[in-house]
């Protein structure tokens, strides 16, 4: 079996798998699903800053939080503002803030990037506190309309039904992941590898150092807001403590870590780790933060690869058994 | 003194003594951070820690003195055994400062859910000694004694501090750590036994600063929240590792905090991002920094 075909195979597993599960699970665990693809994307829009271009952000809820705002309050005051363009704006406003933020952001690397991206993180939970007459305070913004996704002429669906809202959820969100992994593939993929490796040797090929850091600083906050928008049109409710909060920063750092780090697929891995183990301690206890802590702690005491680095062990030894007599003789 | 005069003298000395507060944490934070390159986000983690323990200490005791003393050591002593079994364990696995990074992060996850499961979500109101509470009058001043005190314990303090770094052999150890750890290592100081009392003394301070500022405060869940930022604040802005500059700059932030809340209170908070973004702006490092 070639490999091209074999990976037509996955793929076509994967998307039959997701179409179905509506039909074949129900409505609770379709919801999960979507929790799932949500917490995933956001992991994975935090990873290209954090694996593939070496800059850890604590502050990554200010971007997924911008956009469940932008798209919340375009839904609740502009009447009959389409599904589509809601997305985008809460994707474009995340960019925004990003912009905003680079130019001070780019001059730093490290322990102080983290910190500044954290500041800043809380500064936008602040104000979204205190400006309580745009953005509802503390109880947030609740029970905006969900408009229909449609196509002028020929369709619409109505997206408050929920196995509808779940295959528009996931095409989205597993476009914008496909879109973030064919991005590491590009020339501009490996520059991020290359300011994570060597930042002064990019530096000294040519590059530009600052833009290209803000333009990954953007890419990344883009396709934070885009799961921030996705998260709000979910719930239907936008609180700061939903979505600005900085423990809201931590779930996809912890998603990185726990999936395994310097990896592109880790993060999904990691998210439906944490989501398992979350569910799991559900039923025996009521706090399931302690015990996510703990299991995060754990893996960064004695798995510091992740679960990625298990499945990588378990391929590299059968690829060795599978080539074992030819290897051996070769060793002889 | 006319009363508007007073009410800023007060608003003064109310900035003096949350700033000295803020030093009692951000000193030990950014001495641990300049020796080893830590940047413990659970520091404030302590910091609250050592209230709900003062709490703790004055339902067996009754005695605000006998907590004092022993809820900074209590707290002192889990953060060496942090230090000796935790972080020297992630240091090993060579994912550089990320590792520590994240494993403080758990930590502070980790201790901010349990006080929830010991302790409740709930406010827990510590009184002002007797001794201490009550109000001084000078000169058309009046001035709660407890604040007072504060200040007064937080200058004490700084006090030995000042003395140990600069008057010690231990201090002196400290101080060339600060600039060169491997250095010191190699001249055959035993870094790992300096490096775990650093860490102790810092988290020890960190628990003298929340049982002080417990009977202010109240003690909560979130009470390492403010804290925690104005801390992290205060050594960025101050320079990573610098005890000049987080003096300075916890002065700073006190009376910003402090002024701000009274002329422009929504936007109080701001001030304080907006000044560390204009002195990073200008200079990454820091007042007093040489590293980023």
């Amino acid at each position: 079996m070639s490999a091209k075909l074999k990976s037509i195979i996955i793929w076509a597993v994967v998307l039959v798998g997701l179409a179905i599960i509506p039909q074949v699970f129900g409505i609770v665990k379709t919801n999960t699903v979507v929790e799932l693809g949500i917490s995933a994307m956001f992991a994975v829009s935090l990873n290209l800053l954090l694996s593939f271009t070496g800059l850890l952000s604590f502050g990554h809820a200010l971007f997924f939080g911008a956009g469940a705002y932008a798209t919340a309050l375009l839904l609740q005051n502009v009447n009959g503002f389409p599904l589509v363009p809601a997305v985008l704006a809460g994707g474009l406003a995340a960019a925004v803030i990003a912009a905003i933020c680079s130019p001070l952001l780019v001059r730093v690397s490290g322990t102080a990037f983290a910190m500044l991206t954290m500041a800043f993180g809380q500064l936008m939970f602040v104000l979204c506190l205190k400006f309580r007459e745009i953005t509802g305070g503390e109880d947030g913004i609740a029970g905006f309309p969900i408009p229909p996704f449609k196509i002028p002429f020929l369709l619409s669906v109505d997206m408050t039904v929920p196995s509808n809202f779940y295959y528009f959820a996931i095409s989205v969100l597993g476009l914008s992941i496909l879109a973030m992994w064919f991005l590491t593939k590009t020339p501009f993929g490996s520059l991020m590898v290359g300011i994570r490796d060597n930042a002064d040797r990019v530096d000294y090929l040519g590059f530009k150092l600052a833009p290209t850091k803000a333009i990954i600083f953007l890419i990344s906050g883009f396709f934070a807001g885009i799961a921030g928008s996705i998260f709000a049109l979910f719930q239907n409710v936008v609180s700061t403590d939903g979505v600005l909060h900085i423990l809201v920063s931590f779930t996809p750092l912890m998603a990185v870590l726990v999936g395994g780090i310097g990896t592109f697929f880790g993060p999904i891995l990691g998210s439906a780790v944490l989501l398992f183990v979350e569910e799991m301690s559900m039923a025996y206890t009521e706090r399931v933060e302690l015990v996510a802590g703990l299991v995060f702690v754990g893996i960064v005491l004695f798995l510091p690869g992740g679960f990625m680095y298990i499945y990588v062990q378990i391929k590299a030894k059968l690829a060795a058994r599978s080539a074992g007599p030819a290897a051996m003789e070769k060793a002889s | 003194m006319s009363p508007v005069t007073a009410m800023y003298v007060a608003q003064a000395i109310h900035g003096l003594a949350y700033g000295m507060l803020l030093f009692l944490v951000a000193s030990g934070l950014t001495l641990i951070f300049g020796m080893m390159g830590i940047l413990n986000i659970a520091h404030a983690s302590f910091f609250m820690l050592a209230g709900y323990l003062c709490f703790q200490f004055l339902a067996w005791t009754q005695n605000f003195w006998l907590s004092l003393l022993f809820a900074p050591i209590c707290v002192g002593i889990i953060g060496i055994l942090i230090e000796r079994f935790l972080l020297r364990k992630v240091q090993a696995h060579g994912l550089g400062h990320i590792g520590e990074l994240l494993l403080t992060l758990g930590l502070m996850l980790i201790i901010a859910e349990a006080v929830k499961a010991f302790w409740g979500t709930e406010s827990l109101v510590i009184r002002i000694p007797g001794s201490l509470s009550g109000l001084v009058h000078f000169n058309g001043l009046e001035y709660p004694i407890y604040r007072l005190f504060i200040i007064g314990l937080s200058f004490v303090l700084l006090g030995i501090l000042a003395f140990i770094l600069f008057k010690t052999r231990l201090g002196m150890i400290v101080r060339a750590a600060v600039s060169d750890a491997q250095m010191v290592s190699a001249l055959g100081i035993n870094m790992p036994v300096v490096f775990m009392l650093v860490f102790g003394i810092g988290t020890w301070m960190a628990g003298v600063a929340g049982v002080a500022a417990a009977p202010l405060l109240t003690v909560f869940p979130g009470m390492a929240d403010q804290m925690g930022m104005d801390a992290f604040v205060v050594v960025v802005v101050g320079g990573f590792g610098s005890l000049m500059g987080a003096f300075v700059v916890s002065f700073i932030l006190g009376e910003l905090n402090s002024y701000g809340v009274q002329f422009i209170p929504r936007l109080a908070p701001v001030l304080l991002f907006l000044f560390m973004a204009v002195v990073l702006s200008f200079k990454p490092t820091g007042f007093f920094g040489e590293r980023e």
